[in-house]
């Protein structure tokens, strides 16, 4: 019967090991996405710039944006596209307007494609770091200054930036809430 | 044998009637627990899938709304995965794993009966949302978020009854791997163990290894619905992609767990039948465990179209094509086992012979979404719904009804009619190819699935579809009658009841004594 | 009924009958879609063959080594030498196939040079098309007759509603013979767009954006549907792309650019 006990604890040690592994699978999967530039993920923390060297290449960055259900809210960048210097620090902005008559809590998600370009993709500052509060019938201009990496790979082609912007005025009351 | 009536008198001191099934410990009482509970939820799932064929049946819509129809879909595959296959599979197993390595029982007797009295409550909650005034769930079986954050009332309690039934699994997986452990006859060692209780052994460890992980991802999604967590959703910078990736590192073992107690009893079955040993037993042995162990790396697969790096496409790609090469080696066993052998063609072997057919079918519809490329067209349209139920109906389901007319005369000591038997596989086989074979076409001609309603160019395929559907449906029927009469015959059936059949099972008289072997047999 | 004898003639004759029923994959109009196409062939193709080999051998085997006529079993059972083979074979045939796959696999994934920028939303239930470098932007839904049609219990009879459930109002109009690039994502759940005559699917994830190149190289209307479950209407948001000559493809454009809305910067 000791034989039955041991096999039982180690089955049992497994499970509980692979209940572990499953949200242990959340952080292996962001510092993946961060590696491969899976979905497009950026860094989600002020980049610092010091080892980007400038270069005499050129790329496009396509400015895009999206409101995520339907939101009340005017959300666009201010130019749809620029043409950039590998290497050196770049500064555009987004414009958001809440077309609601309450103030709203939002926050931002951005994307890049293609996906392998995001991490060359590198934001000094953003919006995106921070969730913003805006105004009944408010119009803001939401910064980002951005820098391209001179590792990014000759011939890559342009690269579409996109930010979603979400309206959490709900979570946010219901996280006061509790 | 004589021994064995004695013991049989002594056991009957227990409770009577319905308490003796409420706390039996015993492995065969609870075995055919198991499997009649298993019956009963296959025929709730087919009704299901009967509402969902007659929708079908013509363009536009007759019978129900597109949201009932999205329950209908949600509910038939968790239904037909959670409560049909996979106790049929862990039925067979109580009944069988003692038997084939000589033990008196399961090692766990009372974990076994919670084990099976857990599903009864699971599945009357899960089934209850469907009366819910939001109704069930509706996003799929793979509850993908956020589809499925938006649901109604119905999803805490379909994540709670999904956590008990995977409970139930990993209680049921560790009885199986602590019985074959430790509970083997003398001299019988791994290698010389029946193929179906090593199938049943990797099933065990694939459950144990992919339960857990299925219990994480409900359990995010549970707490980013009502905690605030934000695991799947961008706005708190979490991934949706992320649940398809936990959920599939879970789904394509699962998909293994359906398949292996399978491959087991076919292996037990072809060689009864052609009178000769299965060829390359230690070959299938390593094709299994391989095939588990693949089987955590391609999870990808599912999910080609979310948009990964090209080298993931490649990576799932090749590990996926590369499952093909142990899966063929099992065919080409089993048909290398028939070769110079001495067949007969009774029920059993029919339903073995169209699984090894039909399952290959599926296994190269299997290997053309394999292909990236070609999967992004396939993906999401009947094709796959045609690949997993052909490897799902005539593979996991025939397989489970080839074991129960191969082992019912050692259960019950009684002959099902083999006339009946024969129809009932022909019926069977024949409705299965009318239902399925057609949505090849249609998935390929660009129909999706999930949909209550199609364009008018899928009608002919479609209404062969369910025709089929309703055929099968009625088919099963008399499986049910041939079974309720075998029940009523009186005791005639040889210890022995197949002349090619091997094992320590028959041994045992028929039907086999309440507890297999007291006193464990030799193996050499 | 005309449908139901179809249906029983359909089952009594062999497949020849069906001959313009459609049951294969349709031929593409774009690279991309027509390489999906080739692959479909070729390892279906393959499948074949094998299915051929491995079932005649099983068939033959059932036929002749049957106990009724005399068979007598034979005593093997293991032979290493097999399991090489038919480990090794299918291993090399896989190969095979993985090669052009892979090539497909990044000539599809190669965005790069395209001419033209179109984002399409997923939202439930319809799609919303932008051209990015054209300020043309409109919602594309299901059109009103099928929509009328589908309706539980309508009593319209749908063989009769012009491209049921594949119509739309507003049609993405495309230029032929042009890389144009298309950004996916979504308002709300998960959708997927798909028209297989011009490309496979992609996923439209919200908060997160996807890409995908068609080239179209003969005009014409192209049909596809939303491929991911998105809730109770996911089977009525259908995709219709109108693709057109440039010249007129720049028309089009002209036709229906509009001042954005609200000005931002200033
Ligand atoms: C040669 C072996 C096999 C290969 C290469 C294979 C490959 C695949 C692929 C690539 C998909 C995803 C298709 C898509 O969604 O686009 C798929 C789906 C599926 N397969 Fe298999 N498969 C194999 C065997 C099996 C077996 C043995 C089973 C279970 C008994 C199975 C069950 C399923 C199920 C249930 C799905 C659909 C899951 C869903 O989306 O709900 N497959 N298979
Ligand atoms: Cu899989
Ligand atoms: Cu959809």
């Amino acid at each position: 019967m000791t034989g039955i006990k041991s096999t039982i604890t180690k089955l049992s040690l497994a499970v509980v090991a692979m209940y572990g592994f499953s949200y242990a699978l959340v952080p292996i999967y962001d510092t993946f996405c961060e590696i491969t530039g899976l979905n497009g993920k950026t860094n989600e923390v002020a980049y610092v710039a010091n080892d980007i060297k400038e270069d005499n290449r050129f790329v496009t960055v396509k400015f895009i944006s999206n409101v995520a259900n339907s939101a009340p809210l005017y959300f666009e960048p201010s130019v749809s596209e620029m043409t950039v210097q590998v290497g050196k620090p770049y500064n555009t902005h987004y414009v958001m307007k809440n077309n609601s008559s309450k103030q709203l809590h939002t926050t931002a998600s951005p994307s890049v494609t293609p996906g392998k370009h995001a991490e060359y993709f590198k934001k000094i500052e953003c919006f995106c770091f921070n969730q913003q509060t805006i105004n009944a019938g408010e119009v803001k201009d939401l910064g980002i200054q951005f820098i391209i990496d001179n590792e990014l790979p000759n011939d890559s082609g342009d690269i579409v930036l996109s930010y979603t912007m979400f309206d959490i005025s709900n979570n946010i009351k219901e996280t006061n809430k509790l | 044998m004589s021994a064995n009536i004695d013991h049989l008198k002594e056991e009957h001191h227990q409770p009577s009637g319905l308490m003796r099934w409420i706390t039996t410990t015993n492995h065969k009482d609870i075995g055919s627990l198991y499997l009649w509970f298993s019956l009963l939820m296959f025929f709730v799932g087919g009704l299901m899938a009967l509402v969902i064929r007659a929708e079908l049946f013509q363009p536009g819509l007759q019978f129900v709304v597109p949201g009932f129809f999205n329950q209908m879909t949600t509910m038939h595959a968790l239904i037909m995965i959670f409560g049909a296959v996979m106790p049929a599979f862990v039925g067979l197993a109580n009944w069988q794993l003692p038997m084939m390595i000589g033990a008196p029982d399961m090692a766990l007797p009372r974990l076994n009966n919670w084990s099976f009295w857990i599903l009864p409550f699971a599945f009357t909650m899960l089934l209850s949302t469907l009366f819910f005034e939001s109704g069930g769930p509706a996003a799929g079986w793979t509850l993908y978020p956020p589809l499925s954050l938006q649901g109604g009332n119905s999803m805490p309690f379909v994540i709670f009854s999904l956590h008990l039934l995977g409970a139930s699994s990993i209680l049921g997986a560790i009885n199986v791997i602590a019985t074959i452990l430790n509970m083997r006859a003398p001299g019988m060692t791994l290698m010389k163990m029946p193929i179906f209780v090593w199938t049943w052994l990797i099933t065990a460890f694939l459950l144990i290894a992919s339960m857990p992980v299925l219990a994480g991802a409900i359990t995010m999604l549970l707490t980013d619905r009502f905690y605030g967590t934000s695991f799947f959703t961008a706005a708190g910078g979490g991934d949706p992609v992320l649940f398809q990736h936990i959920f599939w590192f879970f789904g394509h073992p699962e998909v293994y767990i359906l398949i292996l107690p399978a491959f087991g009893i076919v292996s037990t079955i072809i060689p009864a039948f052609s009178r000769k040993k299965l060829f390359g037993y230690d070959s299938m042995v390593y094709a299994t465990a391989s095939i588990a162990l693949l089987s955590f790396i391609v999870w990808a697969h599912h999910m080609f179209t979310v948009g990964m790096p090209l080298a993931g496409e490649i990576f799932f790609m090749f590990t996926t094509m590369l499952i093909a090469v142990p899966t063929g080696v099992k065919v080409f066993n089993w048909v290398a086992t028939m070769w110079k052998g001495s067949m007969t063609f009774e029920t059993p072997m029919l339903f073995a012979l169209a699984f090894i057919i039909l399952f290959t079918i599926g296994g190269f519809s299997g290997l053309m979404l394999a292909i990236t490329p070609a999967d992004f067209q396939y993906h999401d349209t009947y094709f796959v719904v045609a690949h997993f139920h052909y490897v799902l109906v005539p593979g996991a389901v025939f397989a489970i009804i080839a074991a129960v007319y191969y082992w019912l005369p050692k259960w019950t000591g009684k002959m099902y009619n083999e006339t009946l038997g024969k129809i009932h596989f022909w019926m069977t086989t024949i409705f299965v190819n009318i239902t399925f074979f057609p949505m090849h076409f249609v998935g390929l001609a660009g129909m999706p699935r999930r949909i209550p309603d199609y364009a008018v160019q899928f009608t002919d395929f479609n209404m062969i579809a369910s025709v089929g559907a309703f055929g099968f449906g009625l088919s099963q029927l008399l499986f049910v009658y041939i079974l309720f009469l075998t029940l009523r015959q009186p005791v005639t059936a040889a210890d022995k009841s197949w002349e090619g059949a091997e094992g320590l099972e028959w041994t045992l008289p028929s039907p086999a004594p309440y507890h297999s072997f007291d006193t464990p047999p030799k193996v050499d | 009924m005309n449908r139901l004898s179809i249906l029983i003639v359909s089952m009594l004759v062999p497949l020849t009958t069906l001959a313009d029923w459609e049951v294969n994959m349709p031929r593409g109009v774009s690279p991309t879609a027509n390489a999906a196409y080739d692959l479909h062939m070729l390892i279906f193709y393959i499948t074949v063959v094998i299915g051929i080999v491995v079932f005649g051998v099983m068939f033959y085997s059932i036929y002749h080594h049957r106990k009724s006529k005399g068979a007598k079993p034979a005593s093997f059972h293991e032979s290493t030498t097999v399991e090489v083979i038919w480990t090794v074979i299918p291993f090399v045939i896989l190969v095979g196939m993985a090669i052009p796959a892979t090539k497909t696999l990044i000539m599809m994934e190669d965005t790069r040079n395209s001419e033209i920028t179109v984002k399409v939303t997923g939202y439930q239930w319809m799609w919303k098309y932008d051209y990015v470098e054209d300020d043309v932007s409109f919602f594309s839904k299901l059109a009103d007759s099928s929509n009328e049609a589908r309706q539980l219990g309508s009593k319209i009879d749908v063989n009769k509603v012009d491209n049921y459930l594949l119509n739309v109002d507003n049609e993405m109009v495309l230029p032929t013979n042009t890389k144009v690039r298309i950004l996916l994502t979504a308002s709300d759940v998960i959708h997927a767009w798909w028209v297989p005559e011009i490309t496979g699917k992609k996923d439209a994830i919200p908060g997160y954006i996807n890409e995908l190149w068609v080239d179209i190289k003969e005009p014409g209307v192209y049909r596809g549907q939303c491929t991911e479950l998105c809730g109770k209407d996911h089977g009525f948001m259908p995709i219709v792309v109108r693709a057109v000559p440039k010249e007129e493809y720049t028309k089009w454009v002209s036709l229906n650019q509009k001042n954005r809305v609200a000005d931002k910067s200033k």
